[in-house]
């Protein structure tokens, strides 16, 4: 396994995927568009697996195939694992990584100098184009989780940047 | 320190801060002479309005660059007065030096200028300048929610633009 990618062009190519499916596929349709990005998710996620799973053996519950998406998994994704895991014993799981490597670049706009009234309009826009570039990653761990035989949905939070957490809901 | 016979009119060199803000102010511009970014630590003067200030400044450099490219005794060939010159063409322009400050300008292949203006005592600050712009790429052309042309508002590059300015000697 020898061939490596520079990762500013993954960068780039998520940051493109992102704005075009957005701003231009999909321009006034937010729904639509981050159901395509995580469908693409999911397809990645499948395959990724698979790679991933390939000398193991069968997880023998839930609980072992979420702690590999958070180590072994996360590992070969994002060169790390993932900070804190979670659950309610009753098929919820919240994953946090402290670092997302994907949001490190991403910053805020300052508040904008003329009138506090736009701000939370600005701040909420600024939120929903933040959380588009989610859709992707939570689309990996529900295509990983579904091909390990664990139907599921996967939301994330960025309530605080860098820090980013994804919540696994397991269909019973 | 230099005392010139009988002129009192220029006023005293800045003493750098006991802050350790050595840095007075950074200019970005990009091509199309957008100012992507302005940043002040340390002025005590303002003469012009901002759009007035960043106008004059981008004029500035360009007639610099253009006036240091034809006055160059070492290369041969040398266009017309006024003609535009590409960046990376011509002699390039570093830094200029008064009693009272002291800027030093970098442009990188993409036509991205940086000008930092500093205390006179400074020395070369072409490396400063190339670790601005590797910030300038991590957090500013990285940065998904950035679009290019557009006046710099990340967080995390004005973050750590301060604090690597605050460590310039």
């Amino acid at each position: 396994m020898g061939r490596e990618v520079s990762e500013s062009c993954i960068d780039s190519l998520l940051t493109e995927m992102v704005s075009t499916y957005c701003n231009r596929f999909y321009a006034n349709k937010p729904e639509l568009a981050a159901r395509r990005i995580e469908a693409i998710g999911y397809q990645v996620g499948h395959q990724l697996s698979e790679r991933y799973t390939m000398e193991r053996p069968r997880f023998s519950d839930h609980l072992e195939a979420i702690k590999f998406i958070c180590k072994d998994f996360w590992s070969e994704l994002f060169k790390k694992q993932i900070d804190n895991l979670k659950t309610n014993h009753r098929g919820t799981f919240v994953l946090q990584d402290n670092h997302f490597r994907w949001l490190t670049r991403m910053s805020i706009d300052q508040s904008p100098e003329n009138g506090a009234s736009e701000e939370p309009s600005i701040m909420a826009d600024n939120k929903a184009v933040q959380s588009m570039h989610l859709y992707f990653p939570c689309g990996i761990i529900r295509g990983a989780l579904s091909n390990l035989g664990i139907p599921c949905a996967v939301s994330a939070d960025i309530s605080n940047l860098p820090a980013c957490s994804f919540v696994v809901r397991i269909k019973a | 320190m230099q005392f010139f016979g009988g002129s009192e009119i220029s006023p005293s060199p800045s003493v750098p801060t006991t802050t350790g803000n050595n840095a007075h102010m950074i200019y970005v511009f990009n091509r199309n002479g957008v100012c992507l970014l302005y940043r002040e630590w340390n002025r005590p003067l303002h003469t012009l309005n901002p759009q007035q200030d960043h106008k004059l400044m981008f004029g500035l450099l360009f007639s610099l660059k253009s006036l240091t490219a034809k006055m160059d005794p070492t290369s041969a060939e040398k266009g017309n007065l006024g003609v535009p010159q590409l960046p990376g063409q011509g002699c390039s322009f570093h830094s200029f030096r008064t009693n009272t400050y002291k800027l030093s300008f970098m442009e990188t292949p993409s036509g991205i200028k940086f000008i930092l203006v500093t205390n006179p005592r400074s020395g070369d600050l072409r490396e400063t300048l190339m670790y601005i712009y590797n910030l300038y790429v991590e957090y500013v052309a990285k940065n998904p929610l950035y679009t290019p042309g557009t006046p710099i508002r990340c967080e995390l590059f004005n973050t750590a633009l301060d604090q690597y300015v605050r460590s310039i000697p």
